[in-house]
């Protein structure tokens, strides 16, 4: 029987006879620069919460509202979580809006969920459906809803762009707040006119800059571009954070404001700030 | 509530295709398309379990009257056709002439149908916004009507004029806002997938 000494020369071999039957697909500055590159995004990543913005991107602060008045009124919601889906043929970035949106999603149907209100969730993509699903689920665990579980539901559209156009055209159903977050392209027009029409109120987010029109003509609260990556990382920040950000930001427009204010001042001869704040003698 | 498996088996197999995607090596290769193919195989039986689901749910609303039967009928009638024209004796599946044509003779112009509403939304939606003033959708629609002129198809002078203007507007403020949005969208893009990759978000509420 081997000894642990054994073992651990065995596994150091082992790795030594993979590494020297591997080579480096690129040179070294270029693997490099990648790992560098990785480096900088997981610096970025490890904060949840973006640091300079603290408005509410899209208006989805809102969504608890529009689920009071949906409670009210005894309609639903739709979410629509674009026309990109998760495994469908289009480029990977459409995809990744599809998992944007499932934060935003879980924001909507934890509102939905406390408030008793039923929700469609639209999809092109099955397993986008099971996602939207288990979403949904988690969002009644986390408000102790299970109970109205049974209320929501994943709505398969068929595939392709344009059936959830025009399902969301001809759809008679009439809902409290409609939702459409994801990859929208040629069809986001006839997509946020049918969801828009029909709905009390519509937000909408895309980051497929090319349709940025769409959204900003039809919808109450839009995510433009890079707002849609965004929002997730905002959805959930506590008060005291966004204080702290807006204090923080303040102080920086006034530091800069003083620094131009200085500056020009210094330029033009007229007074020369340093004089004050550091304790500088004027040149 | 977060399960850490999910994010633990994120980051194992994102770290292996990172490792494939830097380093040559056999098994390491193989490993990476042995993951790949798994992703593949579970995606393509999602997709089969949906569509048994759409046809099992819908046969079921044929069966008891209940939701929109007509709609039903249309779905399991549309299944069918692409079943029979796909897998019948000697089909050769999704190449099959007979699958091409329903693509093309029926579903291409439907969807062309369905686009060719835009010139009108478009238009009413223009209208909508600036009835409600909403000072983006106002602008917007401004600006629009603004390049709108500039591609009048007049000659002389104040056509090339114009031609000249809106080339420039094309080259220099427009790609410029569209250029940084996509800079924007790129960088974010990156950050996101990262963060959901290692399992990184906010604290429930």
């Amino acid at each position: 029987m081997p000894n642990v000494a054994e073992l651990v020369d065995r596994l150091v071999r082992f790795v030594g006879e993979v590494l020297s039957a591997s080579t480096l697909r690129f040179d070294i500055l270029t693997t490099l620069a990648v790992l560098g590159v990785m480096l900088i995004f997981l610096q970025l990543v490890a904060r949840p919460v973006s640091r300079w913005v603290t408005r509410d991107a899209g208006g989805l602060g809102g969504v608890g509202r529009a689920m009071a008045l949906a409670a009210e009124s005894g309609t639903d919601a739709v979410v629509s979580l674009g026309a990109g889906g998760l495994v469908r043929s289009t480029d990977a970035l459409a995809r990744l809006q599809t998992v944007a949106a499932l934060p935003i999603l879980g924001h909507v149907a934890r509102a939905a969920a406390r408030s008793g209100v039923s929700l469609r969730v639209l999809t092109n993509d099955p397993l986008a459906g099971v996602l939207a699903a288990a979403t949904i689920d988690a969002s009644h665990e986390a408000t102790v809803t299970p109970e109205r579980h049974g209320r929501s539901r994943i709505v398969y559209v068929g595939e392709g762009r344009a059936v959830g156009a025009g399902l969301s055209l001809s759809a008679a159903a009439r809902p409290a707040a409609a939702v459409a977050v994801g990859s929208l392209r040629e069809e986001a027009q006839l997509y946020l006119e049918g969801l828009g029409g029909t709905a009390g109120a519509l937000h909408a987010g895309t980051a497929d800059a090319a349709q940025a029109p769409a959204p900003i003509m039809l919808a109450t609260g839009v995510l433009i571009g890079p707002e849609l990556y965004q929002a997730p990382a905002d959805l959930r920040s506590e008060v005291e954070e966004r204080t702290m950000v807006t204090s923080a930001n303040r102080l920086i427009g006034v530091a800069l404001a003083l620094i131009v204010i200085g500056s020009v001042l210094a330029f033009v001869g007229v007074f020369d700030l340093r004089a004050v704040l550091l304790g500088v003698a004027p040149e | 509530m977060r399960r850490p498996s999910v994010p633990a088996l994120v980051v194992l197999v994102g770290g292996l295709l990172l490792a494939d995607f830097l380093i040559v090596n056999e098994s390491l290769g193989q490993l990476a398309s042995i993951v790949v193919d798994l992703a593949i195989l579970v995606a393509a039986g999602a997709a089969l379990a949906a569509v048994a689901s759409l046809g099992l749910r819908r046969s079921m609303d044929l069966w008891r009257r209940r939701g929109d039967p007509l709609g039903a009928g249309f779905v399991l009638v549309g299944i069918a056709i692409i079943l029979v024209a796909g897998l019948r004796p000697g089909s050769e599946g999704a190449a099959d002439p007979a699958v091409r044509w329903i693509l093309v003779a029926l579903l291409i112009p439907i969807g062309a149908t369905l686009f060719g509403l835009l010139f009108v939304f478009t238009l009413l939606a223009a209208r909508r916004s600036v009835a409600s003033r909403d000072r983006a959708a106002t602008l917007l629609v401004a600006v629009a009507f603004l390049t709108l002129l500039l591609l009048l198809p007049l000659g002389g002078d104040a056509g090339a004029w114009l031609g000249g203007a809106a080339r420039w507007a094309l080259e220099v403020p427009i790609a410029a806002v569209f250029r940084g949005l996509l800079v924007g969208i790129a960088i974010l893009a990156a950050v996101f997938a990262a963060r959901t990759m290692l399992g990184i978000g906010p604290r429930d509420e």
